[in-house]
């Protein structure tokens, strides 16, 4: 019995940690634009693809790659995801700064439909089997199984978080970047380079994601174009119930869903008797997302914003 | 029929912007609400149209209870605004925008205005005459088929006003109907609220300018840091010592600044002008 | 000057030619139609549905100005309504007629379900919890197997019949299509123009405003769901009827964007614009027959390209069927 709660606590922490990872593009996005990035899903997915074609060109036998030809296409396919993110912004949403709000939104599905289908046209729509990153050791704690890659995408997850983290709150850049997410007008007029700060953000959104995406695809041994859309939906609902627009909401929010995946997927055969199975986890988050936006809004650790301040003039 | 409020109170977690105001207005008569910047007063009026949640005291018109219902229900309770930042519908047609006040009363009808042609011309052209006797009252015929966003400044204060005409409101509250109008285009609203007194209407104009306010108003209230510091005529206002000090400051205060300023201009060596 | 303004100030003196092109393709297209293989035919009539499909959501993205991300779990109600009541599957075999009532009624029913939690949300939330709704009913329907079939869907669905006379070529699925889409073509134009629809007019431009001005902003939208749901759910009935087989995989998220984008794209709250985008939609594919693929990639970046340059769409709001007869006779 405690050896099966350590293995579904360590499945839940491990894909709590890729939720998060992609939880943080979205609530950093929406933070500083005030903007739902539907394409950000897809950042998660290039960075799948990315690493995979990085792979392939680098050394042509994806299966015999040693660690640091790994651990250099890691990095090298984040970057690039990174700088994809801040070119998508340059052409598709920076135009629409000073839009109707739900402009900015309905680009992103434009950009999300796009890359999808891009994907789909160069790479095939069929799923590709993905290369482990890291090595698949078993262990067996208490009597329950843990494997080392789910150990290896915990560190990799909290590196970059703790990065983030520290970007944000104790650099030059962090501040900036909180600035122009308090107010974009008032951090204009102080001078500041606030398209550099947007820039930054849609830099280490993206460059997050694809690296949940590598990580998640790794776990997982396969990758599709179509991997990001639901993920990116569980991975919103997340910062959602965290309270979008807070950083340590999102990383909040990602663990408690994944936790409540993973414990209704296990008792829900049980408590319905097995009429309801598996294949429900995913309403489970949609119905996580629905009853926050309905009941509380603000989730978690976001801030209420009163009645009184919200305007409401056309939407788009 | 008058609108009342009582013991008035609104709360913004330890900011007290409305304090224990009670008034009473009565139709047929203009009430004006004067006071400084912050002082509550478009703050009233909000609560009175339910833009804003009251956090203790009541509003009844007629008796009736207003604060628990919701904006709608209230603007059909025959209390119609206009707003300090003029928040006409844009994209349609000056016409347009007085006939949809008539949704209320007709949307009932809607299937039937679909399904039968003839119906709908009908109340259409009904609806139609309507807006436009309103629009003649307001020299504003000539923009009726215009889109309320391309009018002049002048004449989209008009407009908001006579769209909040159009249901015969009980209760019309304007909120600085005259901000951002030259001189000449103020009197020419002085001279169209006053025609608007009825025996039927409580008009209330929260308002900054002064000679609109003391020419047009039969009461005016005097707000201050959310308290009700003075009611009277234009007058009684003027008279009042409890007024002038709120706004200017003691007699004291008074000679206190001239000498200051006189001070600072022998400083600079700048000399006065001489009035002539 | 702007792009933008460039391209809206190209409207006026063209709109008379614009006219009579639009509507002399219409007659074309319509008086050929009979004559073209199934094939061709098929391809109109998909074209027919989706201008359906873009009327019924139009009146929720472009009237009410509200942005609706799951429509497509209406059209589902009316195919699988169809499919259950005209199929093997439960053993009914209603008369056509009857289930397009009922599933017009039950469409109706399921936008007020939705719309009553969802209406007062602000524009993005809104936008996403009816994505979730639509995910929601594709999941469930793709796990009933008992009653839906699940993955497999449900085959063998009746043909449609209506005094006698059967429904099952393409050609006579296409006279159907033709005739309801002129009819609630019809019906939506003169809702717009009624009182409700100059209700929603100013919930679209402020809200607060027509709240102020006595107008029950949360029944109007309601109002606004249930009529698109309506015709989400006929649009669906037809389909099935056509098909003679449905399954999820016609009920995805995906095929919702489609249906924005085919609004967004050909014009918001414009019928004609909603002809233009599901013509992009439809017939392009056909006539670039190999770049079909690119189809929906294509549509993507003319989404982006057409929100960043001319946000209302390919056909103004303003350019309705009133202008184009007016464009005809000069009136």
């Amino acid at each position: 019995m405690l050896g099966y709660l350590i293995q579904q606590t360590v499945n839940a922490l491990t894909i709590g940690a890729i939720y998060a990872l992609i939880a943080l593009g979205y609530t950093m996005v929406y933070g500083v634009l005030r903007m739902i990035n539907f394409a950000h899903g897809e950042m998660f997915m290039l960075g799948a693809y990315a690493a995979f074609f990085l792979l392939a060109m680098s050394i042509g036998d994806i299966g015999g790659a040693g660690a640091i030809v790994l651990t250099a296409v890691f990095f090298a396919g984040v970057l690039l995801v990174g700088l994809v993110g801040v070119g998508i912004e340059r052409v598709a949403y920076k135009p629409l700064r000073n839009s109707s709000r739900l402009a900015p939104m309905l680009s992103s599905l434009g950009v999300s439909l796009t890359l999808v289908t891009g994907v789909q046209i160069l790479a095939g729509p069929q799923p590709i089997g993905f290369p482990s990153f890291f090595p698949t050791t078993r262990y067996e704690v208490l009597g329950g199984s843990i494997t080392s890659m789910q150990i290896d995408i915990l560190i990799a997850a909290f590196v970059l978080m703790f990065g983030l983290s520290f970007l944000v709150n104790r650099s030059r850049i962090g501040v900036i970047v909180r600035a122009v997410s308090e107010s974009r007008p008032t951090a204009q007029l102080l001078g500041i380079n606030v398209n550099g700060a947007i820039s930054m953000v849609f830099f280490a959104g993206p460059l997050l994601g694809a690296a949940g995406g590598i990580l998640y695809a790794s776990y997982y041994g396969i990758m599709s174009p179509t991997m990001g859309t639901v993920v990116g939906l569980k991975a919103f609902t997340a910062a959602i119930l965290g309270g979008i627009g807070s950083i340590p909401g999102a990383m909040l929010g990602a663990f408690i869903l994944a936790f409540v995946e993973v414990a209704g997927t296990a008792l829900l055969p049980i408590l319905t008797n097995g009429v309801l199975g598996t294949e429900y986890r995913d309403v489970l988050a949609f119905a996580i997302l629905i009853l926050v936006l309905l009941v509380r809004p603000a989730g978690i650790l976001g801030e209420t914003v009163s009645e009184e301040s919200i305007v409401y003039k056309r939407e788009f | 029929m008058t609108l009342a409020f009582q013991n008035l109170r609104k709360q913004y977690g330890d900011v007290v912007a409305i304090d224990d105001v009670s008034a009473n207005f009565a139709p047929g008569m203009i009430h004006g609400i004067i006071g400084p910047n912050g002082a509550g007063k478009s703050t009233l009026i909000n609560m009175t149209a339910g833009s804003y949640t009251v956090s203790g005291g009541s509003i009844s018109l007629d008796g009736k209870r207003l604060v628990r219902l919701k904006k709608y229900e209230i603007a059909n309770s025959g209390v119609s605004r206009t707003y300090q930042n003029i928040r006409l519908f844009d994209q349609m047609t000056a016409l347009e925008n007085l006939e949809v006040c008539f949704y209320p009363r007709e949307v009932a009808g809607t299937l039937k205005e679909v399904l039968w042609p003839p119906y709908a011309s009908a109340r259409h052209a009904r609806r139609r005459e309507k807006c436009l006797e309103i629009l003649r009252f307001f020299d504003l015929q000539g923009y009726a088929d215009a889109e309320a966003g391309s009018l002049p400044y002048g004449r989209q204060r008009m407009l908001e006003i006579a769209r909040a005409l159009v249901c015969n409101p009980r209760v019309l509250l304007l909120d600085e109907p005259a901000a951002g109008l030259n001189h000449h285009e103020t009197t020419e609203l002085t001279a169209k609220l006053a025609a608007l007194r009825s025996p039927e209407r409580v008009m209330i104009v929260v308002e900054h300018d002064m000679d609109l306010v003391m020419t047009l108003c039969d009461n005016i209230i005097v707000m201050h840091h959310g308290k009700l510091l003075f009611h009277g005529t234009p007058a009684e206002v003027q008279a009042s010592s409890d007024v002038q000090l709120a706004y200017l400051g003691t007699a004291n205060d008074i000679d206190d600044i001239r000498a200051a300023a006189q001070d600072r201009r022998a400083q600079l060596g700048i000399r006065a002008r001489r009035r002539s | 000057m702007s792009v933008t303004g460039t391209l809206y100030q190209a409207r006026p003196r063209s709109s008379r030619v614009l006219s009579f092109l639009l509507l002399g393709l219409a007659v074309a297209l319509i008086a050929a139609t009979p004559f073209l293989p199934n094939y061709h035919v098929r391809v109109i009539n998909s074209l027919l549905i989706y201008i359906l499909l873009g009327i019924g959501l139009n009146i929720v993205i472009g009237y009410a100005g509200l942005l609706d991300l799951g429509f497509v779990a209406f059209y589902a109600v009316g195919a699988y309504s169809y499919a259950l009541l005209a199929s093997p599957q439960l053993g009914l075999h209603l008369p056509f007629l009857l289930i397009l009532a009922v599933a017009a009624m039950l469409g109706a029913l399921t936008g007020i379900l939705l719309g009553i939690p969802v209406l007062r949300l602000r524009g993005d939330y809104l936008a996403i919890v009816t994505l979730g709704f639509g995910e929601i009913i594709r999941i469930i329907v793709n796990n009933l197997d008992w009653l839906t079939g699940g993955p497999k869907g449900i085959a063998r669905l009746d043909k449609a019949s209506f005094a006698g006379i059967e429904m099952a070529r393409p050609i006579e699925i296409f006279w159907l299509l033709l005739v309801t889409v002129v009819v609630v073509g019809t019906v939506v134009w003169r809702l717009e123009r009624s009182i409700l629809g100059k209700g929603w007019a100013a919930i679209r431009e402020d809200q607060d405003a027509a709240r102020g001005i006595g107008i029950n902003t949360t029944n109007a939208k309601l109002a606004a769901f249930a009529t698109s749901a309506t015709i989400g759910s006929i649009a669906g009935v037809i389909f099935a009827a056509s098909q003679r087989f449905v399954s999820p995989e016609s009920f995805t998220l995906q095929e919702s964007i489609l249906i924005v984008l085919v609004i967004v794209i050909g014009g918001i709250g414009n019928i004609l614009g909603i002809v233009v985008g599901a013509a992009i939609l439809i017939l392009l594919p056909e006539v670039l027959r190999q770049f079909a693929e690119w189809r929906i990639l294509f549509l993507g970046l003319l989404m982006i390209f057409l929100i960043i340059v001319r946000p209302g769409g390919i056909v103004p709001r303003s350019f309705g069927p009133d202008k184009l007869i007016r464009g005809l006779f000069g009136k």
